[in-house]
């Protein structure tokens, strides 16, 4: 059976496969589209409750475990955790900032949590984009300095980048930055509200020219065969399993862990199913009847995005989003209705130019 | 690496992950950035290779599991953790000093 | 040094929001100069620790104008300083719309997002350590909202008389609380003889009252606002004697004696203008050069010329 054929059973079979933790909302920047809901309270989980939740999920057979935040790295405990996870067996990753990825902080990151991937943020291919979106002056500076030097360390690393109106005139710059330093690009074009439902960040949400220069972008250099332009929701793997009867994974393959405890279908679907502090993960996983009439919807949503056609994989659409945008997880937003509509009338304009698909 | 007898012990190397579903193992290889989809021998033998237990121990372990002469299970046992530790999925743990905190399987 | 390695183990991973795990659900509200400033996010024992310090201005909850959270931070985030023989200090780092600020067992935000706000984090859950953590922030805190004002956080010792008072400034050493005995000893009030608060209002200049004290502690005396008939320039000296100040020695000594503002040069206009209202002309409000010996030979000097109403030393 190959790797798709084992993401589809996982789906299909409910076996968590991957998780997502939340560490802490504390950060080094102050990025003004951060999705966290910084308003949310509750009790930390304790370090021993990490670990202890780290156990369950081994024995759970969770191979993948991302470890994020606001800024993981800002956690105190980040190494021990890292660590510990390098232990059991994980594939880690860390979703970081890269702001204070540097000197001995970042040999320690290698050697003792020897993450598979650092995934940071990019947000622009200037320092005056970049630092608008981070409020931090000098954060993209630091940001390039700590890359070369990351990547001189041997860490695996990976940029991600959501496209906004702040940025979308520097998506071939930001490829060139990824591409001086050898390192791959996956671009978000969807930028989405906080996790309180607060829409601010939509305010600077990418224009209609910058998604069609976006997927213009893309399909020129499929045909160039200068690299594939990875576009995608990040957080997804990149790994699209064979067809099953579910949208996505949320909540059959994967969760996200807030710093209080409180267990999500995944990182975008801000419907708890459960806490850590009352129910130990098992419990949650097999017994939760917010995750049965999750796992419910995706076979629904699935429904929703097949009816429309050729235009449902354009669509790009996530139902933790639309839940979070709409209160409905089955609503088509208007945003991604656009994209369709967009990535739908470039790829036929490519179709024009030649006969190979392209993936969007 | 020298060659593997019953007494050798073995772990996963350094920069591989596994994970059982049902009879398959999923590998990583960090370093290589490879995901590996292995068969149910090769999942056990991986879970077997925990850094402590001798390859006599997995060939105890899987007696009961296997129909096949101890013979012939030796043979297949020490060639098979041979062909994993030439591909670079499991090491030998040195003879004096074994890793402590290791648990890196299930 | 980097801003906060003094004090920080991972200087590089200071907060740049107001953000975190909070200690508790409990609030004080502190009804002070610029306030009333409302500090959410404590635990009981903190609360208690801020209550056994500024107990006599906490009032109910009620709209506050600047709002602290106050935030979880682990120890080991934190360098353990050798306190023999250390002054204490705070490292500073103001940019246009925020303060950074990095103390002993302290990491603490304002924020202006338009309005001021306050995030402290802290490894301290209470007592006696906590207050003084505390009050290093709020001390800040204030020193700015009085700036936002219009007014300013002065170093210097306030002490009143027959509803009037005199500000005696002076960097460390200069007398102060010295100062400050001297007029309690003669039946004035002292307000404070460390931090006090200067604003301007229809009746002119005037002193407030703040609860930040030096080594006399609360002397006891009534809160409100006191017209200033008097900055002073303390100067140590064997006779006593005034001499006048112009107007630009006058601001000169009171920017000096601005703590925490005098140094952010992003709101160094705003902190001269302030200067430039509360002494709005020579003479207004009048300014000295105190000499003073140890024999309070100047108390009699100063009723003549300011005050008008001390009583003989008891």
């Amino acid at each position: 059976m190959g790797f798709e054929q084992i993401l589809r059973k996982t789906w299909r079979d409910n076996v968590l496969f991957s998780v997502l933790v939340e560490l802490t909302y504390r950060c080094n920047l102050d990025c003004f589209f951060c999705y966290n809901d910084l308003g949310l309270r509750g009790e930390p989980l304790t370090t021993a409750q990490y670990l202890a939740f780290f156990a369950e999920l081994r024995d759970l057979q969770v191979l993948n475990l991302t470890l994020s935040g606001g800024e993981p790295l800002a956690h105190p405990d980040f190494l021990k955790l890292g660590a510990r996870a390098r232990e059991l067996g994980f594939v880690v990753r860390i979703k970081s900032n890269g702001h204070a990825l540097r000197g001995e902080l970042a040999r320690r990151v290698r050697d003792e949590v020897d993450p598979f991937l650092v995934e940071v943020s990019l947000h622009g291919a200037t320092a005056a984009t970049h630092d608008r979106q981070t409020r931090v002056p000098g954060s993209f500076d630091r940001l390039r300095a700590n890359l070369r030097e990351a990547l001189g360390l041997g860490l695996r690393v990976k940029i991600n980048s959501t496209v906004t109106c702040w940025n979308e005139g520097e998506i071939e710059g930001m490829l060139a930055f990824a591409d001086e330093l050898g390192v791959p690009l996956q671009l978000d074009p969807e930028v989405t509200p906080r996790d309180d439902g607060d829409r601010e960040p939509l305010s600077i949400a990418p224009s209609r020219e910058g998604l069609v220069r976006l997927f213009s972008l893309q399909a020129e250099r499929a045909r160039a065969g200068n690299g594939a332009v990875s576009v995608a929701r990040e957080g997804d793997e990149g790994i699209v399993p064979v067809p099953t009867e579910k949208h996505c994974g949320a909540g059959s393959a994967g969760i996200a862990v807030d710093p209080y405890g409180n267990v999500y279908p995944c990182v975008q679907w801000r419907r708890p199913v459960g806490n850590l502090h009352r129910q130990p993960i098992r419990e949650i996983w097999t017994g939760s009847a917010g995750l049965r009439e999750v796992r419910e919807l995706t076979v629904q949503a699935k429904a929703v995005v097949d009816a429309q056609g050729a235009a449902g994989p354009l669509l790009n659409f996530c139902p933790g989003s639309a839940a979070t945008r709409t209160g409905d997880p089955l609503g088509l937003y208007p945003d991604a209705v656009r994209r369709a509509e967009v990535l739908g009338e470039v790829l036929e304009r490519e179709k024009k130019r030649t006969l190979l698909p392209v993936v969007g | 690496m020298p060659a593997l007898d019953l007494t050798g012990v073995l772990k996963p190397a350094r920069d591989v992950r596994f994970r059982r579903i049902d009879d398959e193992a999923v590998v990583v290889r960090q370093r290589a950035g490879e995901v590996l989809v292995m068969n149910e021998t090769a999942a056990r033998l991986l879970e077997l290779a925990d850094g402590r237990a001798s390859v006599a121990d997995w060939v105890e372990a899987l007696a009961g599991e296997y129909a096949v002469g101890r013979e012939e299970l030796e043979r297949d046992v020490l060639r098979f953790a041979a062909e994993l530790a030439a591909e670079g999925m499991l090491e030998p743990v040195p003879a004096s000093g074994e890793r402590e905190g290791e648990d890196r399987g299930v | 040094m980097t801003f906060g390695a003094a004090f920080l183990t991972h200087p590089d991973l200071f907060p740049a929001r107001r953000a975190g795990a909070v200690w508790g659900d409990r609030t004080v509200t502190l009804a002070l100069p610029g306030g009333p400033y409302r500090f959410a996010g404590l635990n009981p024992e903190q609360a208690a620790a801020v209550h056994g310090r500024f107990g006599a201005h906490c009032v109910a909850a009620t709209a506050a104008a600047v709002e602290t959270l106050v935030f979880r931070m682990a120890e080991e985030e934190f360098r353990t300083i050798d306190t023999r023989g250390w002054e204490y200090g705070l490292d500073l780092d103001p940019a246009p719309a925020s303060l950074r600020l990095a103390g002993m067992r302290l990491a603490g935000r304002l924020d202006w997002r338009p309005d001021l706000a306050g995030s402290l984090w802290t490894p301290d859950a209470g007592g006696v350590s906590f207050a003084g953590i505390f009050e290093n922030l709020f001390r800040v805190l204030t020193a700015y909202r009085l700036l936002e004002l219009g007014g300013v956080l002065v170093h210097g010792a306030a002490v009143v008389s027959g509803g009037r008072s005199l500000l005696a400034l002076g960097r460390s050493g200069a007398g102060k609380t010295t100062f400050s005995r001297q007029a309690l000893a003669r039946g004035l009030d002292v307000l404070s003889d460390d931090l006090n608060a200067l604003r301007r209002s229809a009746a002119g200049t005037e002193v407030e009252k703040l609860p930040f004290t030096g080594d006399l502690g609360d002397a006891g005396s009534p809160g409100g606002r006191f017209p200033l008939a008097a900055l002073l320039r303390l100067e140590k000296s064997p006779e006593d004697a005034l001499v006048p100040l112009g107007r630009a020695e006058a601001m000169g000594l009171l920017l000096a004696c601005s703590p925490f503002v005098n140094v952010d040069p992003y709101r160094r206009e705003a902190l001269l203008a302030n200067l430039a209202s509360l002494l709005p002309a020579a003479g207004d409000p009048p300014a000295w050069a105190l000499r003073f010996s140890l024999s309070g030979g100047c108390w009699p000097i100063l009723d003549r010329q300011c005050l008008l109403s001390i009583s003989p030393a008891s």
